[in-house]
């Protein structure tokens, strides 16, 4: 009888004790103040088509250039500011004109300042098959602190004279297309 | 959102197994896991507040350890891994329990009948989230290097709830064989929400020409009930609410839980029970959040207004912006609704031996004739949103003498192979302690546990006559 009140004193001191003095040991949670993620969003940005006809007026005359504008608030939005590292922004354009393009894009901020600037050099398409150009235009560094200002593109395609001297009429073969979308590197923090 | 990550990752638990308190009769508290558990004491009374502390917590997939270790490698690289490992079957739960008062004694209906009549109140907690693994993949790497993969919004579930219960139950040994049991229960949620029935997805599908087409539909709905009060500005106006909540004034159900136990033999025990067979209606200081969009985006397309007449493309960024804005506009509806309690199964066989017997009659001999021993299996399951939870116990139980038993169970369940347990329950003269815990081979680093689960309480017992 003693040895076993003696038995049953130690299994239960010891499990109390083990109840109460179980550790956490060898870790660090204050390392959760570290989190970081650094994900890789990709988008659409601006997309056209125009035919070879969209470059000649009514009266049938050659149009020299033609623009647009787009405004994105995106770039300059508090969450691109705080969290954005890197940017790609990437043109693919497929021409079938039998004509030259310059396509220019000019950033603009929300003083009308020019912020950034770009130009596209496209070729003409003589037999009028599908010509793939790509333009990968890298912000980072000073280029990227461009970017977070612009609230508004400028997008100007302009025709360049060509060596077959054709010149465009309402019934010229062909299109220009742009496809844009934008490659934006993230780093988000705790 | 660092609570949560602690929630998440440290207090995280191990369902609501009880597989030491089961079947432990000395205690008075199973019978509020088999209200159909055999009794032999007259009467108890729970300390208020301290006859039954419960508290379990539990992950899968991965330990605090796994990612806390302070073993100098870069932390993110260790959350990363461990996301990468887990799957959205993965869950972490927590629950907690306690006893406010509780009470039992037995009725005489006739010279040879008797009931068994406990009653009491308690307060329980319970969180429940599974691992959102898409939400995760797709936060940590973006859409860059998933193009065509589905990320799965229906991954995310989650609910919570806080709440009262009052419960009163009869207990009747039939004969030597049976003894059966009821509990009525009036639930008083204090807060709850649940976000369980969520469907959708999001994908980038490149097309032609180097283009990509966003897909995003999503199917998300969040109910809420009884959550203002954290709005109040003063926290004695918020301890007011939830007094009155705890005491009825919360979103009411009823429920009841079934048991019984069965002894062919006088070696040998059967029992299962039903826990929590019941409902809530969900009908005061209800919020509904509901998502339900579709949207496909390929780009702000058709610039150069001179050319395309109409529609400019700063009309048209407009047009996408604003779609994104009605994208996450999230819609809120105040209408009641009613949800299931997680229904509990607990059953268990046991063998018990090693009687205590004299030889030689003599009267006043205080030796405990029953059994001083059993042994048996027990298993537990659980109704969660998109599984069934279950564990499987072995058990040894064991009479020291007639104020001292023990319980030891190894466990195999979802969180581990490796759990054992050791549950007590000793009595000085009429006050008893009992203290249960599982996982005793973690206990050395808790951290590398993967669930943790304690229960103890102290009861003022009534004993048999023994004359």
């Amino acid at each position: 009888m003693k040895t076993q009140s003696f038995f049953i004193k130690y299994i239960s001191l010891l499990f109390v004790l083990g109840t109460c003095f179980s550790c956490i040991k060898d870790t660090d949670f204050e390392q959760y103040d570290t989190l970081i993620i650094y994900p890789i969003v990709e988008a659409n940005l601006v997309n056209a088509q125009e035919p070879a006809a969209s470059f000649v007026d009514s009266s049938g005359a050659e149009l020299p250039s033609i623009s647009d504008q787009v405004i994105f608030d995106v770039f300059n939005s508090d969450f691109s500011v705080d969290n954005l590292i890197k940017a790609e922004l990437v043109f693919g354009i497929t021409n079938s004109i039998n004509k030259a393009f310059q396509i220019k894009m000019d950033f603009y901020d929300s003083a009308d300042a020019l912020q950034h600037t770009f130009s596209i050099d496209i070729d003409n398409s003589p037999t009028n098959t599908l010509l793939f150009t790509e333009h990968i235009e890298v912000f980072e560094n000073m280029n990227l602190l461009a970017l977070k200002s612009t609230l508004k593109l400028e997008i100007t395609i302009t025709m360049i004279s060509n060596p077959t001297s054709v010149i465009l009429t309402p019934d010229s073969e062909g299109s220009i297309l742009l496809v844009s979308k934008g490659v934006f590197y993230l780093k988000i923090s705790s | 959102m660092k609570w949560l990550f602690f929630l998440g990752v440290f207090v995280s638990l191990h369902s609501q197994n009880k597989q030491l308190l089961y079947g432990f009769k000395e205690v008075p508290q199973q019978l509020l896991l088999n209200p159909g558990g055999q009794v032999d004491y007259r009467g108890y009374i729970g300390v208020p507040i301290l006859s039954h502390i419960h508290f379990n917590a539990g992950i899968t997939g991965f330990s605090a350890f796994d990612i806390f270790a302070d073993d100098g490698r870069d932390f993110n690289q260790k959350l990363r891994e461990v996301a990468y490992s887990m799957d959205s079957k993965d869950f972490v739960g927590f629950n907690q329990q306690l006893d406010i008062f509780s009470a039992g004694f037995s009725v005489n209906t006739s010279l040879e009948d008797k009931l068994f009549i406990s009653f009491g109140m308690y307060q329980e907690s319970d969180i429940f989230t599974y691992f959102p693994k898409d939400y995760a993949i797709l936060a940590n790497e973006g859409n860059y290097n998933n193009l065509n993969r589905r990320f799965d919004f229906g991954q995310l579930s989650v609910s919570a709830e806080v709440l009262s219960v009052f419960h009163i139950g009869v207990n009747k040994k039939i004969n030597s064989k049976w003894t059966l049991g009821i509990r009525g229960k009036i639930y008083s949620s204090i807060a709850q929400l649940s976000s369980t029935k969520n469907q959708g997805s999001f994908i980038t599908v490149p097309t032609a020409n180097n283009n990509l087409n966003h897909i995003f539909d999503l199917d998300m709905k969040l109910q809420t009930s009884g959550i203002s009060f954290l709005r109040e500005p003063d926290v004695n106006d918020e301890l007011e609410v939830l007094k009155k909540r705890l005491l009825f004034g919360g979103n009411l159900g009823v429920g009841i839980d079934l048991g019984f136990t069965h002894q062919p033999a006088p070696e040998w025990t059967i029992d299962a029970s039903l826990q929590d067979i019941g409902f809530i209606n969900y009908s005061k200081d209800v919020k509904n959040f509901i998502l339900d969009k579709y949207l496909e985006y390929d780009g702000v397309q058709s610039v150069f207004p001179q050319v395309t007449s109409g529609q400019t493309a700063q009309d048209y960024w407009d047009e996408v912006s604003s779609d994104f804005e009605e994208l996450v506009e999230i819609d809120s509806t105040t209408t009641s609704y009613t949800k299931w309690r997680p229904i509990k199964l607990n059953s268990s066989v046991s063998y018990n031996f090693g009687r205590k017997i004299n030889k030689e009659c003599n009267c006043l001999d205080k030796l405990d004739p029953t059994f001083q021993n059993r042994v048996g299996a027990h298993l537990f399951a659980m109704k969660r949103p998109n599984h069934l939870q279950w564990a499987l116990s072995l058990f040894y139980f064991r009479k020291f003498y007639k104020n001292l038993q023990i319980k030891t169970t190894y466990t195999v369940d979802a969180f581990s192979f490796t759990n054992v347990g050791l549950g007590m329950s000793a009595a000085l003269g009429p006050v008893q302690f009992y203290i249960m815990a599982d996982n005793l081979l973690e206990y050395q680093n808790l951290a590398k546990s993967q669930s943790v689960s304690l229960q103890l309480g102290f009861n003022y017992i009534f004993k048999n006559n023994e004359n």
